[in-house]
């Protein structure tokens, strides 16, 4: 069926099948590369500094490698394709993940007591990332062929509830709670700004609510004891408490000011596990102090903000859907990693953007932001002010 | 499409991402005001916890709990040890420094290797475990040189001491390094290097009660690693002692009553279901777990064809023999297929489907009516009451009668037994059930299976008049009421005739156990039982050829209870390769039961 005809689509580029190059470039939204280049050098501040004090400068190094890549794949995502390429092939891409991720639970590789890895070939594809994606081009795809004014009701969200807790419950069960949480709430986002009707809303969130007891006891032992870690982390200071007040201490110490690039004791005395990946943020606290934290955060905020500038141009319901989902994926990760890391919320596995240590995070992040600079590049309204 | 519906989806669109970003927007105020709170308003305090000085923290184990017995003697006690540990990340190359302290203390090239293994899997900053159980010598010769050594520590903790050595070791258990069983099993205890479990015994069965939780010191280290003062003491909770049900004097008496022999004994309260002693033979002594085994010594102890860690008492699964005819007496009495003047002629076999069951005595017992036949164990009594009743029946009642089932005694691993039944020969041997084995499980031999413990309570559910108490090694509480597992509805005329079959067994002249006849007059109640290791050979005559050979020789059993009127004690005894009853298992109750009342007296 054609767009233009169906009446399904907001609003109809009218055939406008492509776009010059030097088009294209002029449209590209530079802020938003800008915002992302600042984000990642701030990160290999952050970084060297966190691995610089042992023998382990080559992950700085690696990580420089695997910016560039994510810069390239970013260009290319957003640059390269077509106006509707994205659309046309969200469900294949959704149902290659799915399938992957089944495939994973089957024969997938073990590592640290989870399943989560395919071997392929020389290096191992860790399906749950390539699920991040797949997962906002559907229901932005869904949406925008369902689209329906006024509100959303229990019968419109049935298939994409199965889309969002198929693809949640192979993570769980990896276990990778972290993910999980990270798919719902992107999920739950699209849901509410395609529209969901708030009577539905405000059921789910005290059905949700009600339910918590249940969800308790579906945890993992070593789940459970993160949560209740978390509210007295006290009561097991060397084992699942031991991250919490390190990283509280790491944090606190850093003060107004920090401790001065490199000076953090916390950080550089070993006394902070896992402190290039997860943990990233306390070296950063420790060592820049407030005024560091809070500029990362202020960068954060920004590049959300614009991010959120082009969802509402956005053309089209899949453009704009899609640009909500990609923003959450990062906003999502980065409440949570400094929730965490601030002892708020739960120990879970979940990186900090584009600061973390660590390749497929960041592949995944930058695809996200290449989907935004493509629906930005083909937005009719470019460069119009809000 | 309409313009104005576009316009209402733009507007509606607009509206629902300002409610994401508000959301995300007070999110992000939320971690900025953390950030605040944690660096600006609180950044003092924890500073001066960081600045220059860094938190260590260092466990502090908690005490295990203590065994006591009935009377508070205490059968498990801590006694201190002294162990070397080395955190790592201050030491410098482990290598070096085992090769170093090699010079102090024993440190095989094994153990280092272990030790290297080890320091790997841990966080560098914990103290890992060098050398544990040191020697005066060895606790000296480091205790001088300890600045010598960065990073090194003398810990004194405390370790597990069993007084009496092998006493009791069966139900006390010992300790081991935890397992991934254990570790799965105890998901919420956290072990660290060198931690212990409870690997058999109520040390297993109660781990979780009597490990406590460990405390924790946070210390002030400078940059090097040196303690600089303490900063805060989270004491540890020491673990609850136990107060077992077990009575030394009535367990050691057991013990030696069984000296060489192999078996187990038990004995028991049966109007509570405590039990009072628990004897498995032979023993070991758990202590040698503390110290540690050379591979030879464990070789012998876990090889040993006699299986010394084995507790016969609830693992230990034999053929009850002719005890198994109370089983079928009562099931005959109480299903009305047997009438108690009945006489039944023994002539020494029974002939069925030109098969011929032999009684134990080859020329029989003449006739006989029920309570003869438990005084002289007639065997031919007893297939022709097994064949009326049929297994069915006789099924029933052992088990309510607590047999073929746990007992759900306070010790892991019971086994079960085995009361065979129709469906259960259908399902191991895809076979119908023989009316000839319906004759064999009559006395207590062919598939039935029993353990001591399971015989014991038994004997406890005659005499106090058919309460099935869950046996208990915990001492009840004065008012605490013991577990009930099941109830028999045997009339009080039934009783009756059993007591007086099972005191003619003790005391009538015919019967097969006069050697468990008490001091002091007390009249006792019992059952011989002989079970069948070996098919035995016969001649033409039916005579029985025996053996020579030890492992072939028959089990003896006996059960028992006392006093009479008002029984106190009810106890089992197995014998291995013992021989007859009455003979080999007889006198080892006895001693048991004059022990208790000499103790107790003999009126309640």
């Amino acid at each position: 069926m054609n767009e233009s005809e169906s009446g399904h689509s907001w609003l109809s580029l009218g055939g406008t099948a492509t776009v010059a190059w030097t088009e294209r470039l002029r449209r590209f939204p530079w802020s938003l590369l800008l915002l992302l280049l600042l984000t990642i050098f701030f990160g290999f501040g952050v970084l060297y500094s966190a691995v610089g004090g042992e023998n382990n400068l080559w992950l700085f190094w690696r990580q420089v490698i695997q910016s560039a890549f994510g810069i390239g794949i970013m260009l290319t995502v957003s640059l390269l394709a077509g106006e509707k390429v994205y659309r046309r092939f969200s469900y294949l891409f959704y149902s290659g993940s799915l399938l992957l991720l089944a495939v994973t639970m089957i024969m997938g590789s073990v590592g640290m007591g989870a399943r989560r890895w395919l071997e392929v070939g020389f290096f191992r594809l860790q399906t749950s990332e390539l699920m991040k994606v797949a997962l906002i081009l559907a229901l932005a795809r869904y949406f925008h062929d369902h689209a329906k004014a006024g509100s959303l009701g229990w019968r419109d969200l049935g298939v994409p509830f199965l889309m969002i807790l198929c693809p949640m419950a192979f993570i769980i069960k990896q276990p990778d709670l972290g993910t999980a949480v990270l798919l719902a709430g992107v999920g739950l986002s699209i849901v509410v700004v395609a529209g969901i009707s708030w009577k539905v809303l405000l059921t789910m969130v005290i059905v949700l609510g009600a339910s918590m007891p249940l969800a308790w006891n579906g945890l993992h032992t070593y789940q459970k004891q993160r949560i209740i870690t978390l509210f007295s982390p006290e009561r097991d200071p060397l084992g699942s408490g031991y991250h919490i007040i390190q990283s509280k201490i790491a944090v606190g110490s850093g003060g107004v000011t920090g401790k001065g690039f490199m000076a953090g004791s916390q950080s550089q005395l070993d006394f902070l596990p896992e402190r290039h990946t997860d943990f990233i943020f306390s070296v950063l606290a420790e060592e820049w102090g407030f005024l560091g934290g809070v500029t990362l955060l202020v960068l954060y905020a920004l590049l959300i903000f614009r991010a959120f500038l082009i969802a509402e141009m956005a053309n089209d319901r899949f453009g704009l859907l899609t640009v909500v989902g990609a923003t959450m994926l990062f906003a999502v990760q980065v409440v949570v990693n400094v929730g965490m890391v601030l002892g708020l919320l739960p120990v879970v596995g979940v990186p900090l953007p584009l600061i973390s240590y660590g390749g497929s995070s960041m592949v995944t992040l930058m695809i996200a932001m290449g989907l935004l600079a493509h629906v930005s590049l083909y937005s009719r309204q470019h460069g119009r002010s809000v | 499409m309409l313009d104005d519906d576009r316009e209402q989806f733009r507007g509606d669109a607009r509206r629902r991402l300002l409610l994401v970003g508000g959301c995300l927007g007070a999110g992000f105020m939320v971690l900025g005001g953390r950030l605040f709170h944690l660096q600006v308003m609180r950044g003092g305090e924890y500073r001066t916890l960081a600045e220059d000085n860094r938190i260590s923290l260092k466990p502090i184990f908690a005490p295990r709990g203590r065994i006591f017995d009935r009377e508070n003697r205490a059968l498990v006690e801590n006694s201190p040890d002294f162990e070397v540990v080395v955190v790592p990340e201050l030491a410098g190359p482990l290598r070096m420094l085992f090769k170093r302290l090699g010079r102090h203390i024993d440190l095989s090239e094994e153990e280092v290797k272990h030790l290297l293994q080890q320091a790997r899997r841990q966080r560098s900053f914990l103290p890992l475990r060098v050398k544990s159980h040191l020697s005066w010598e060895e606790v000296s010769s480091i205790e001088v040189r300890i600045h010598e050594f960065p990073g090194l520590d003398l810990q004194s903790q405390s370790v597990r001491y069993y007084p009496f050595d092998s006493l009791a070791c069966h139900v006390l258990g010992y300790l081991g390094e935890p397992s991934d069983g254990d570790r799965k099993r105890f998901s919420r205890i956290t072990f660290r290097s060198g931690d212990q479990v409870g690997k058999s015994g109520v040390e297993q069965h109660f781990e979780e009660l009597l490990r406590g939780r460990e405390g924790v010191l946070e210390m002030e280290v400078n940059a090097v690693g040196r303690h600089v003062r303490e900063l805060h003491r989270n004491p540890p909770e020491s673990g609850e002692d136990l107060h077992l049900s077990i009575d030394f004097d009535l367990q050691k008496e057991a013990q030696e009553a069984m000296g060489e022999e192999i078996g187990s004994v038990v004995a028991m309260d049966p109007n509570t279901g405590e039990i009072l002693a628990m004897v498995s033979t032979p023993s070991y002594d758990p202590n040698q777990f503390i110290r540690g085994f050379t591979h030879a010594q464990w070789q012998a102890l876990s090889t040993d064809p006699d299986r010394p860690l084995i507790n016969k008492a609830h693992q230990g699964q034999y053929p009850p023999g002719s005890t198994f005819k109370i089983v079928v007496a009562l099931a005959g009495l109480s299903t009305g297929k047997l009438d108690p003047r009945e006489q039944v002629h023994c002539g020494g076999f029974l002939l069925k489907e030109e098969q011929r069951f032999y009684c134990w005595r080859r020329h029989g017992h003449g006739s006989v009516n029920l309570i003869q036949a438990l005084t002289q164990s007639c065997d031919v009594f007893f297939y022709k009451l097994a064949e009326r009743l049929g297994i069915d029946a006789i099924e029933r009642q052992a088990h309510k009668m607590g047999l073929g089932g746990v007992t759900g005694v306070d010790l892991d691993a019971e086994r079960p037994g085995l009361i065979p039944s129709r469906a259960w020969k259908r399902k191991m041997f895809k076979a119908s059930w023989y009316p000839g084995e319906t004759l064999i499980t009559g006395i207590g031999q062919g598939y039935v299976l029993t353990t001591p413990l399971q015989l014991a309570s038994m004997m406890a559910t005659v005499a106090n008049g058919g309460t099935v108490y869950r046996p208990s090694l915990l001492r009840l509480e004065p008012g605490q009421a013991p577990d009930v597992m099941s109830r028999n509805n045997f009339s009080v005329h039934h009783l009756e005739l059993m007591r007086q079959g099972l005191e003619a067994v003790v005391h009538d002249p015919t019967g097969t156990a006069a050697k468990a006849r008490l001091e002091g007059g007390i009249r006792a109640a019992g059952k011989t039982g002989t079970s069948q290791v070996a098919r035995h050979r016969r001649e033409k005559s039916g005579q029985i050829i025996k053996s020579t050979n030890e492992k072939l020789q028959d089990h003896a059993l006996f059960v028992c209870y006392a006093p009479l009127d008002r029984p106190r004690i009810a106890v089992a005894v197995i014998v291995e390769h013992g021989g007859h009853g009455g003979s080999a298992a007889a006198p080892v109750a006895k001693r048991v039961m004059d022990r208790f009342f000499t103790k107790y007296g003999s009126s309640s």
